[in-house]
């Protein structure tokens, strides 16, 4: 998979300013949440690429990021080769035609007072795609073909509340399909989806993007549907990246603790065994992103722990082709 | 939204509107209100009402200050009503070149207070001799007025009787009165307690009515064979007036409250949908908006909310000529400000839901979201608010007029009021000038406030749950 990155993501930052006490603006103390903490990585034109991390890691921070929601605090965001880390309102509009996002709940990302066929005529009406109402409903019927809603009359008529959750999810990637961007942004698209449609989703979103070239980046929690789904993964842990590499490579080698752990964690119904739990090598919840441990982000949880970790905190590096590891067990 | 939709969404909110039952009845009084604003012409005596208010040839027929008629269901002294009689009995006489007419009105007296004036009406051409006379139940026959009219070639006759009779009526009166009575001063006569009392001793001090059937005749001489008085008619100007009695310039209040009513629904209705209107949309952007610009409008809200209304407005209606027109604007430019913060937290939380950071994703701008994806949710909000906001602006108007600085060129409840206080209303005990205006103030504010408050109640568990 040699291609040209299409995104670039240069040590990205997003801190929050907590609000202060007056006793902290006395003192001139302020404290941030470091949401996202310096993160650096590419993807590929046509890749699928999966951050993973648990809830509170900057995950979701980070696709708001690359989606334009939020403005970083630090770092670049290269988009086709141009730097796209500010953008006035004109530009802006450009490039959100061109990356897209798909949200975790698809019961709140569509207006509830909107027809399936509003909802995708939005994105043109914006746009100013389409010149008369009947070329938009070909690209709205296309859209919604794609998408598997067939057939597409059906489902146009519809308000969300006459629809299935995955039906939704369809709804709301086809609202990003009409656009024909290049790349899309799904924020964990099955997570509130039915177990037993997830796969169909998630199958769908991949045929679409063979057909049409898309490019993914693909923020979950869930590795299983990771390893499934994406072609790289990029495991974060409280606004860090901790390792990242070949999807395969990540789930059967994985090196960081942190990753091992999070594949421990997946439960798989092993047939003809009773469902036991497994032990998870991991200790403790997550720390607060407002108060970072020292060294290494990870220390208080790992099992591992060495002196060195409460001190210098590890950068990334390449264990494999193209597999990175920030820990400091590697040596 | 498709106009099916729309059907469907007020389907199910009359639903629920039906088992609010004050609301019902809110709804009841609306529809009579409006009602009144189209039956106008048939419910009330004086259909001009509300354009010729200050008219005062348009209401000369009337009495001064005289109670409701069913002031009479309640009380022992029955008073005579207004009244206009058309009906009457025609004859001709020819006399050469000459004709004389004889047009006889016939009155049933029947009360213990006699009415205030008789005004015989007519519309003459050329220059003929009006004569008027009464013949009582007792027989006796009262000459009242010989008037010449000057030659036209047509013009409106109006004689009073009250104001045309004074000698005659003394006169006749005078007849029986003993001489120590008869000593009233000319001007203090009543020529009408005179004509409709008994003859005898006390007719003009202490009368007691002649009830019966009373005989107007009209003797006209028309001395040419072109002249002519037509369109005859006789009004009676009673004790008692209307269903709510005439003010102290003999207007009919009935007809000026009923008037009232288009411009209370005016004011209240307009004031309230521009103020709620800027209002939520003022709300919604400040919320959407954030930041600077979000404390900015607030503090711009916090200078309207601390402005008082009522001097502002006093001012502003002695500066400008008091125009109903300025007086909504003006209102509409202060009330706007009383949805803002209720509108702004709830666009705080509409704000924050997944769709509007979709759409921001898709690239709308604030516009579009503010009126595509927030605004649309606020509109039962905004109609319960506007329910509310109509009474305030009723009473604000009153308050306005009632100070005098009230639109001139038309008649709102707070004008009457305000020519009550004028009039003195209260001291000379006219209760049925005071009443009646501020109760269809309170009636009207009434009806808004339970639909208001009815509306408040089914919306608003919907938008908590939402």
């Amino acid at each position: 998979m040699i291609s040209e990155p299409i995104l670039k993501v240069e040590n990205l930052k997003e801190w929050f300013p907590v609000r202060r006490t007056i006793a902290q603006i006395l003192k001139g103390e302020r404290t941030w949440i470091k949401a996202v903490d310096g993160i650096t990585f590419s993807i590929n034109q046509g890749e699928i690429f999966g951050l993973v991390g648990e809830s509170g890691c900057g995950k979701t921070t980070t696709g708001k990021l690359i989606m334009k929601l939020l403005e970083p605090s630090e770092g670049k965001i290269i988009f086709k080769g141009k730097d796209v880390t500010h953008l006035e309102a004109d530009k802006l509009k450009e490039y959100r035609r061109n990356v897209q996002m798909v949200f975790q709940d698809p019961y709140a990302s569509i207006n509830p007072r909107f027809r399936a066929q509003d909802v995708l005529e939005e994105p043109l009406i914006i746009h100013q795609m389409g010149e008369t109402r009947a070329e938009r409903e070909k690209i709205i019927r296309r859209a919604l073909e794609e998408v598997r809603l067939i057939p597409p009359e059906e489902f146009m008529e519809r308000f969300p509340h006459m629809l299935s959750g995955g039906q939704r999810q369809r709804v709301a990637t086809a609202r990003t399909l009409v656009l024909s961007p290049s790349m899309i942004v799904a924020d964990e698209p099955v997570s509130m989806i039915d177990l037993s449609t997830r796969a169909e989703i998630l199958h769908m979103m991949k045929t679409v993007q063979r057909e049409l070239g898309l490019t993914y980046l693909y923020v979950t929690h869930d590795l299983s549907t990771a390893r499934y789904f994406t072609d790289r993964i990029a495991v974060m842990y409280l606004g860090k990246i901790v390792e990242m590499g070949g999807a395969d490579e990540i789930i059967d080698n994985a090196f960081h603790p942190y990753t091992k752990a999070l594949i421990a964690a997946v439960c798989e119904p092993i047939p003809g065994k009773s469902n036991t739990i497994k032990e998870v090598p991991i200790k403790g919840e997550i720390p607060s992103a407002a108060n970072i441990p020292s060294g290494c982000r990870f220390h208080p949880r790992c099992l591992y722990v060495k002196p060195q970790c409460q001190e210098d905190e590890p950068i990334l590096k390449e264990i494999d082709l193209g597999h990175q590891v920030a820990c400091h067990l590697i040596s | 939204m498709k106009w099916i939709d729309i059907k469907a969404g007020f389907k199910d909110f009359w639903n629920e509107f039906k088992n609010v039952k004050f609301g019902l009845f809110g709804l009841i009084l609306l529809f009579i209100f409006i009602l009144a604003v189209f039956l106008n012409p048939y419910i009330v005596p004086f259909p001009e009402a509300s354009s010729r208010w200050r008219d005062i040839t348009y209401w000369e027929d009337n009495p001064v200050s005289a109670p409701p008629v069913w002031v009479n269901w309640f009380s022992s002294t029955k008073r005579a009503p207004s009244l206009i009689i058309r009906e009457h009995t025609f004859s001709e006489e020819k006399m050469r070149k000459m004709k004389l007419t004889r047009t006889i009105f016939e009155y049933e007296y029947s009360y213990d207070l006699p009415p205030l004036d008789v005004i015989f009406h007519g519309y003459a051409k050329g220059s003929p001799v009006i004569m008027l006379n009464i013949e009582r139940p007792d027989g006796r026959i009262v000459e009242l007025v010989r008037r010449p009219i000057s030659k036209s070639d047509g013009k409106i006759v109006r004689i009073s009787i009250a104001k045309d009779t004074r000698i005659e009526s003394y006169n006749f009166g005078a007849k029986y009165e003993s001489p120590e009575q008869n000593r009233i001063i000319r001007e203090m006569v009543k020529p009408t307690s005179i004509l409709f009392s008994e003859a005898k001793e006390g007719i003009l001090v202490h009368p007691t009515p002649l009830k019966g059937a009373y005989k107007i005749i009209a003797e006209i001489i028309l001395p040419s064979e072109t002249d002519v008085v037509e369109d005859v008619y006789l009004s009676l100007s009673g004790s008692v007036s209307g269903w709510l009695g005439t003010d102290n310039s003999k207007r009919d209040i009935w007809s000026g409250v009923v008037a009232g009513v288009k411009w209370a629904l005016l004011i209240g209705l307009l004031t309230a949908f521009t103020a709620v209107s800027i209002g939520v949309i003022y709300g919604v952007m400040s919320a959407y908006l954030g930041g600077w610009r979000d404390s900015l409008m607030q503090r711009i809200f916090e200078l309207f909310v601390g402005i008082p209304l009522l001097p502002v407005l006093i001012v502003m209606s002695a500066i400008f000529k008091p125009s109903i027109w300025i007086l909504i604007i003006m209102m509409s430019c202060f009330f706007w400000v009383g949805p803002v913060k209720t509108v702004r937290s709830m666009g705080l939380q509409i704000k924050e839901e997944t769709y509007i950071e979709a759409a921001r994703a898709l690239g709308s701008s604030s516009s579009r979201i503010i009126f595509k994806h927030m605004v649309p949710l606020l509109i039962p909000y905004s109609f319960a608010s506007m329910a509310l906001y109509v009474p305030s602006a009723i009473v604000y108007e009153a308050s306005i007029s009632l100070l005098g600085l009230g639109d001139s060129t038309i008649v709102t409840w707070g004008q009457i009021l305000h020519d009550a206080l004028t009039g003195g209303a209260v001291i000379n005990g006219l209760w049925w000038w005071v009443i009646p205006p501020g109760l269809f103030i309170a009636l009207m504010g009434m009806t808004f406030a339970f639909i208001g408050f009815a509306m408040d109640k089914i919306l608003h568990p919907k938008l908590r749950t939402r």
